[in-house]
């Protein structure tokens, strides 16, 4: 499956981009092609398959999710933001 | 003499203004502990003083100025005070906190809290020299901006003293003026107006008394582990980006307030987001007082009069909630709502709700439009003189809404009168219960129940009652955290929250606190809050939102909608879970 990638926050200032494609079936295999192709966004976002705590993804704007077995679909839409809203 | 009890003086400066009298008032450890200090002690003063049943603006009303056991510490972030009073916007309680070298200087000339009331015969400074309290004319500062105030106020009295000022609208009790200190303001519910009602263009204080700490040694250590952790990635996004770059995923997310909160999302975000402003100015980063995390960043002004201090609250309310999508005009704005001392959550909300009614042929201004930045900068200087349009908005939008009639109330963007912060309700459904319950009003800064909607627990734009244990936990910490006192920038750094605070009090004041005391402590804070405004005339029917946004979905996320049986769902648990009645009652 190919998805889309929009990073916001501090996932976007690590990665270097807006936005990206990635390759999986669930979410945790998107986070580690992420990880393998950007690695300052690895440092501080992901750990192996799974989100840094403080990162959260969310499915097209709708649903947060963690679990990194999530199954995404070809053309879901990925948002890696931080987990703190306030401000 | 030194107080017995660590951490505290033991006492308050009562201060009255009408003749420059002033009065040592003991503090007696009960009352201490079970309020900690900041908004928890303060709203207890207002509460004995009888604040709750007296007009704001009167020369009869208290405002107090309280610290808390942690100012002075080597705690990072805790350089803090509230200001508490009845806020002249909504009528109800009010606690403003702001970081600054007051809270230092103020603690110490040797009090915990500096309690105002009565009115001085004339524009005055309030100087208080340790323990020496001293009535100036403030007649050479009259008008002037809150920056050229402070410096003078320094270059005249000498840069020992810290200040806390009002701006050309607090002069004018503009009900939504700030009190200044150092830059950073006490800024919502119009505690500036009401220390110029009290004839008092500042405050400058200067001392040399300082508690001393149960536990030094072990308090250092804690300390010194809390700034490391203050350098992690717990804190990073307001580091390196600051608090502006909520922008892009609010936007993205459809809950950024556009044209007053008439939609979620801004086509000219990108344009003024942090990211986009800072490739074409020069951006410095800068702190509070006794802060490790130093969450501001400050833009050049592209035409060279300096710089302006950016955060997410004056991005979103004087850009795309007034559809202003040029960055210069928000920097020009927010810098001026700094010099005149206004709220910008306020500024912002009364003028897009002003230019709404101006759309809607409801307000015959047709100068006031949304995305034109010169009518958004003409009207923040008219708020400040008064002149023409300015004299009604400078009552909030909710006075201006009942002036102008045909139920323009529907869309005027505040609760109990305070103006909604940068986040749509309707997408943000947790934080919709915080904002209606809220007991200044709408508020970000006492109920964080966006972080419940930020996370995988509920569906944010389907919240069920199951949330509002939620909401009262993100209110409880708020509560703990502003009578600490401590930056909510900290607060992904705590593991434990409550028994990493009571840990924190312990060292400074030797009680054998407890996680689940500070748990009660905070709960019984918000209760008091909740009495304070029942006194105050409070109703069940004040605890909700505007009706559009209980009737409309967000257009550009039909998802985002919120009924009144939805919202009247949610508050009934959140007062059950309160141990409230189900609809409020303490
Ligand atoms: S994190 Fe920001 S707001 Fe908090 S004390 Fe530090 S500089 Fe001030």
């Amino acid at each position: 499956m190919q998805v889309v990638v929009e990073l916001f926050g501090i996932a976007r200032a690590r990665a270097g981009v807006g936005q990206t494609t990635a390759v999986g079936d669930c979410l945790g295999d998107v986070l580690a092609d992420l990880a393998a192709r950007f690695p300052p966004l690895a440092e501080s976002c992901i750990a192996g398959r799974t989100l840094r705590s403080g990162f959260l993804a969310n499915l097209g704007g709708k649903r947060f999710v963690t679990a990194p077995d999530t199954p995404l679909a070809d053309g879901d839409t990925v948002l890696l933001l931080p987990l703190d809203a306030g401000g | 003499m030194a107080s017995p009890l660590p951490g505290y003086h033991g006492c308050l400066l009562r201060i009255y203004l009408s003749t420059g009298v002033s009065e040592q008032v003991a503090l007696d450890e009960t009352l201490l502990r079970s309020t900690i200090g900041g908004s928890g002690l303060g709203v207890e003063l207002l509460l004995r003083e009888g604040a709750a049943e007296t007009d704001p603006l009167s020369p009869d009303a208290s405002i107090a100025f309280v610290f808390s056991p942690l100012v002075g510490s080597p705690l990072t972030t805790s350089a803090k005070f509230a200001v508490v009073s009845k806020s002249p916007l909504t009528g109800r309680i009010n606690d403003s906190l702001a970081s600054s070298g007051f809270a230092l200087a103020g603690k110490k000339t040797g009090h915990d809290a500096i309690v105002l009331t009565g009115r001085a015969p004339r524009l005055s400074i309030l100087v208080i020299d340790e323990g020496v309290v001293r009535l100036e004319s403030a007649e050479r500062y009259r008008g002037l901006s809150t920056r050229e105030t402070e410096r003078r106020l320094r270059e005249n009295l000498g840069s020992e003293f810290q200040t806390a000022t009002v701006g050309p609208a607090g002069e004018r009790q503009v009900l939504f003026a700030t009190i200044s200190h150092d830059g950073r303001h006490a800024g919502r519910g119009g505690s500036g107006a009401v220390l110029g009602s009290k004839n008092i263009k500042a405050i400058a204080v200067r001392g040399t008394v300082r508690p001393h700490w149960a536990e030094p040694a072990a308090l250092v250590e804690l300390a010194r582990k809390f700034s490391e952790k203050s350098f992690g990635p717990a804190t990073a996004k307001y580091r390196e980006l600051g608090t502006a770059s909520n922008l892009l995923t609010f936007n993205r997310l459809h809950v950024l307030p556009t044209r007053n909160f008439q939609q979620g999302s801004f086509a000219g975000a990108e344009a003024i987001s942090p990211e986009q402003i800072s490739v074409a100015r020069e951006r410095t980063r800068s702190s509070c007082m006794a802060c490790t995390i130093g969450c501001e960043h400050l833009y050049g002004l592209q035409n060279g009069t300096g710089s302006v201090r950016l955060e997410y609250e004056n991005l979103f309310a004087l850009g795309p909630l007034c559809g202003i999508d040029d960055p210069e005009v928000i920097l020009a704005a927010s810098r001026l709502c700094d010099d005149l001392g206004l709220d910008t959550i306020s500024a912002g909300g009364t003028i897009a709700f002003a230019m709404e009614c101006v759309e809607r042929g409801l307000l015959d201004e047709p100068w006031l439009k949304f995305g034109d930045g010169a009518s958004l900068l003409q009207s923040l200087d008219s708020i400040a003189t008064g002149d023409g349009l300015g004299q009604l908005l400078a009552q909030g939008s909710r006075r201006m809404a009942h002036a102008i009639g045909h139920d323009s109330i529907d869309f005027a963007p505040q609760v109990k009168g305070l103006e909604i912060p940068g986040y749509d309700p309707r997408g943000l459904q947790t934080m919709a219960l915080g904002f209606a319950v809220g007991s200044r009003g709408a508020d970000h800064n006492r109920s964080g129940a966006y972080e419940v909607d930020f996370s995988t627990a509920v569906d944010r734009c389907n919240v069920g009652p199951e949330s509002a244990h939620l909401a009262v936990e993100t209110e409880d910490k708020a509560a703990l955290m502003d009578s600490l006192i401590l930056c909510k920038f900290l607060r992904g750094v705590f593991t434990d929250f409550f028994a990493e605070s009571a840990e924190i009090l312990r060292l400074v004041t030797g009680w054998d606190v407890t996680g689940n005391e500070l748990r009660e402590t905070a709960g019984r804070i918000v209760t008091n809050k909740k009495r304070f405004n029942i006194r105050a005339g409070w109703t069940p029917d004040e605890d909700t939102l505007p009706p559009r946004m209980l009737r409309q979905a967000l257009p550009d996320d039909p998802r985002a909608a919120l009924s009144k049986e939805s919202l009247g769902g949610l508050i009934r648990a959140y007062n059950l879970a309160r141990g409230w009645s189900a609809d409020g009652w303490i």
